[in-house]
């Protein structure tokens, strides 16, 4: 479970982050919408306690993250946009390696098993990384989220660069940890992914939460609609 | 975390090849190196050795005149070179005073390619102002020996920089890095632990080299001598560790934490040793050797003026010389070396002021050595060499004393006008050089582990610090 009360990041005379307040239960896919420079990233970096917040706090579990940083990252997974493994290892090293550092020791059965789940093809699993494509790393990604059996998930814009296939690949696993009780919260440029996938969206702008859905109780098109009209954009004619 | 870290990092290093990279550099520095230490060992040995034969020879030609002498044959030579005048022994069959290296010289080349290693006092030669110093090569002279020690010093520095610089600073700018500080882990353990990796191949490297180089060079291959060379520089290569880990913590990305190494190194190994070295020589001035002979001329100018009122001086002060002291048997010989005992009591001074300021400039050195793990290794891989300013400076005071005894030794058969005989060849002086003891070494290893760990300390300060700030998301 994810939970920010009042979580603000302020760099100099610059908010990049106001009163952000978060409730992420298990199983909910939270995708966070917004323009470039909204505090979706930093909203990341906050709770993975890479920075640390002017004002407010954050929980992961109930475990307030400013206070037991390490127990929280015990936790959570996190994939960025752009997942960077150790390219002389294979997909099962790298696994291998991150879940060990992690206190998390598996057998080879056990981590190809992870991997199967996370949709890699048998093939790759001993292949070395500096090989695979950005949608095969993401796999790795969530199969290290599979590994260390973690209760969140933090996303940063997974899918930009994916193909639609592999993107939508990639939202089916994510769908399938959602169904485990995982509570995810994934930062996204994808409206039409996000309406596919999200049990709740919200937009950002400024570093405020200007508006949030239930996905279910909106479609596609209000949810654009709603979009452009945060971000103050014209709506194209078509 | 260890063992995963310990497998995964010798697996990547070995994949990308860093390993064999390295492991090969450091094996072919370290045997062009020791094949170099030991070329001027036996070179030594053999300059020595070849000095040692020429004197047998001398003496094979002494023994053959003193025995025509006994038998009252005629000797073809000059009648001052004939051995049965006690003086034609002390100049003309001096012994060697030689300095053999020890079975650690091929270590460090230290000061021996500055001073000569075997002399051959002779009772009128002036061993005041004995030439301990050799024309060498000046190329060599500013770069130094390519010797085990240099390698250690100088380059093993930089292998360990090009080896450590960006153990962190990779990760950032590959990526990695922002899904290693979301794992429940302490960053600073974790660059930690991949040094202690890259740190344990080395010493596994070096500790194999100097295992085989001691096997092969014979001399000494008892652990006890190994231990010392290896602590020294187990010490050093800590040392070098520690600060890599510091800077990859405290300093930012791979460009500036190579610079900061690298100026840390130019620090350390030269600007701190030379300026030492320079405030050495600025503080305490040696005296100018030209003065020092040129004073030692005038003062034999001014003996040789006045040897007839030395000679009865010297005889005065010298009672058992006297008694058999006929004036028909006065030679050149008699005033000559009274004379030379005046000059050396009167140069006592200008002695002991060059001595002095030497002991000076070496205590200034050694008290300020903890400035510079880099003084401090040089000066315990000399001392375990034996080619340390200590251990020349020893070796002169013992070739001083030598040729006093030599002198002293000869003195009684000139003014007792009594002849050199080959009975009493067998009673003539040796010179054995007694090496001096490397006391220090396990306290220098020591103090470089302590301040290795003090910054590994430092280090664990700041990497508390960095895990909760921006330096994960940019350097």
């Amino acid at each position: 479970m994810i939970t920010t009360n009042n979580l603000s990041k302020v760099y100099g005379d610059i908010t990049v982050l106001d009163s952000l307040n978060l409730n992420i239960k298990a199983g909910d896919l939270y995708c966070l919408l917004g323009a470039n420079g909204a505090g979706k990233t930093t909203t990341i970096n906050l709770l993975l306690g890479f920075i640390k917040p002017t004002s407010g706090s954050s929980f992961i579990n109930g475990l307030a993250i400013s206070e037991n940083p390490k127990k929280t990252k015990k936790h959570l997974a996190y994939i960025p946009e752009n997942l960077m493994l150790y390219p002389n290892l294979s997909a099962v090293e790298n696994l291998d390696y991150f879940s060990g550092i992690g206190g998390n020791q598996l057998n080879k059965a056990q981590l190809e098993g992870f991997l199967e789940e996370a949709g890699l093809q048998t093939s790759a699993f001993h292949q070395r990384i500096s090989t695979f494509s950005k949608g095969m790393r993401q796999k790795v990604g969530i199969a290290l989220a599979l590994a260390k059996d973690a209760s969140v998930l933090l996303l940063d814009e997974p899918t930009s660069g994916l193909d639609p296939k592999a993107s939508n690949e990639f939202g089916l696993l994510l769908q399938k940890l959602r169904n485990k009780g995982v509570a995810i919260l994934m930062a996204t440029h994808d409206l039409f992914r996000a309406k596919e996938i999200a049990t709740h969206i919200g937009i950002m702008k400024n570093g405020q939460l200007k508006q949030e859905f239930v996905a279910d109780e909106i479609s596609l098109g209000d949810l654009e609609h709603a979009y452009l009209k945060t971000m103050e954009y014209k709506e194209a004619v078509l | 975390m260890y063992k995963f870290n310990f497998i995964y990092e010798l697996k990547g290093l070995l994949r990308n090849g860093w390993i064999q990279l390295l492991s090969l550099l450091l094996f072919a520095l370290f045997f062009f190196a020791f094949y170099n230490g030991h070329e001027k060992v036996n070179k030594r040995k053999s300059d020595i050795l070849a000095a040692h034969q020429e004197v047998q020879e001398s003496d094979q030609v002494m023994l053959k005149q003193l025995d025509s002498v006994e038998r009252g044959m005629e000797v073809t030579a000059s009648p001052w070179t004939i051995p049965s005048k006690p003086m034609a022994v002390g100049n003309y069959h001096p012994r060697v005073a030689a300095m053999d290296p020890s079975n650690l010289a091929f270590i460090s080349t230290g000061q021996s390619d500055l001073f000569t290693h075997y002399v051959k006092p002779k009772t009128s030669g002036d061993d005041l102002a004995l030439n301990f110093t050799e024309i060498t090569n000046p190329v060599q002279q500013l770069f130094g020996s390519f010797d085990p020690a240099f390698v250690i010093i100088f380059l093993l520095p930089l292998i360990i920089i090009a080896f450590t610089y960006n153990v962190l600073s990779s990760e950032r700018e590959s990526g990695t890095l922002r899904l290693l500080a979301s794992q429940p882990i302490s960053l600073a353990s974790w660059v930690l632990q991949k040094m202690v990796i890259r740190l344990f191949w080395i010493l596994v490297m070096i500790s194999v080299i100097l295992t085989i180089v001691f096997y092969i060079n014979g001399s000494d291959r008892s652990i006890a001598s190994l231990l010392p060379v290896f602590g020294v520089t187990a010490g050093y290569i800590l040392f070098w560790f520690a600060l890599a880990f510091i800077v990859n913590l405290w300093v930012g990305s791979s460009a500036k934490n190579a610079i900061a190494l690298i100026g840390l190194w130019l620090l350390f190994v030269l600007l701190i040793p030379s300026t030492l070295n320079q405030m050495g020589s600025t503080l305490y001035p040696m005296p100018s050797r030209t003065l020092m002979i040129n004073q030692l001329r005038n003062a034999k100018a001014e003996a040789t003026k006045k040897q007839d009122e030395i000679l009865d001086n010297f005889l005065r002060d010298h009672p058992e010389y006297a008694i058999n002291d006929p004036n028909q048997g006065r030679s050149f010989y008699h005033r000559y070396m009274a004379s030379q005992q005046l000059v050396r009591e009167e140069l006592q001074p200008v002695i002991q002021k060059f001595e002095g300021q030497l002991q000076n400039q070496q205590q200034w050195i050694s008290q300020l050595k903890w400035l510079s793990p880099a003084i401090i290794v040089q000066q315990e891989l000399n001392a375990l060499a034996g080619t340390s300013t200590r251990d020349y400076e020893s070796y002169r005071k013992q070739v001083t004393a030598f040729a006093e005894t030599w002198r002293q030794h000869l003195l009684p058969f000139l003014y007792n006008n009594q002849p050199f005989s080959s009975q009493d060849y067998k009673n003539l002086p040796v010179f054995e050089y007694v090496s001096l003891e490397s006391d220090s070494t396990a306290k220098s290893t020591l103090v470089l582990a302590m301040i290795a760990l003090g910054l590994v300390g430092l280090g664990f300060v700041k990497g508390m610090a960095y895990q909760s700030s921006r330096n994960i998301i940019t350097p």
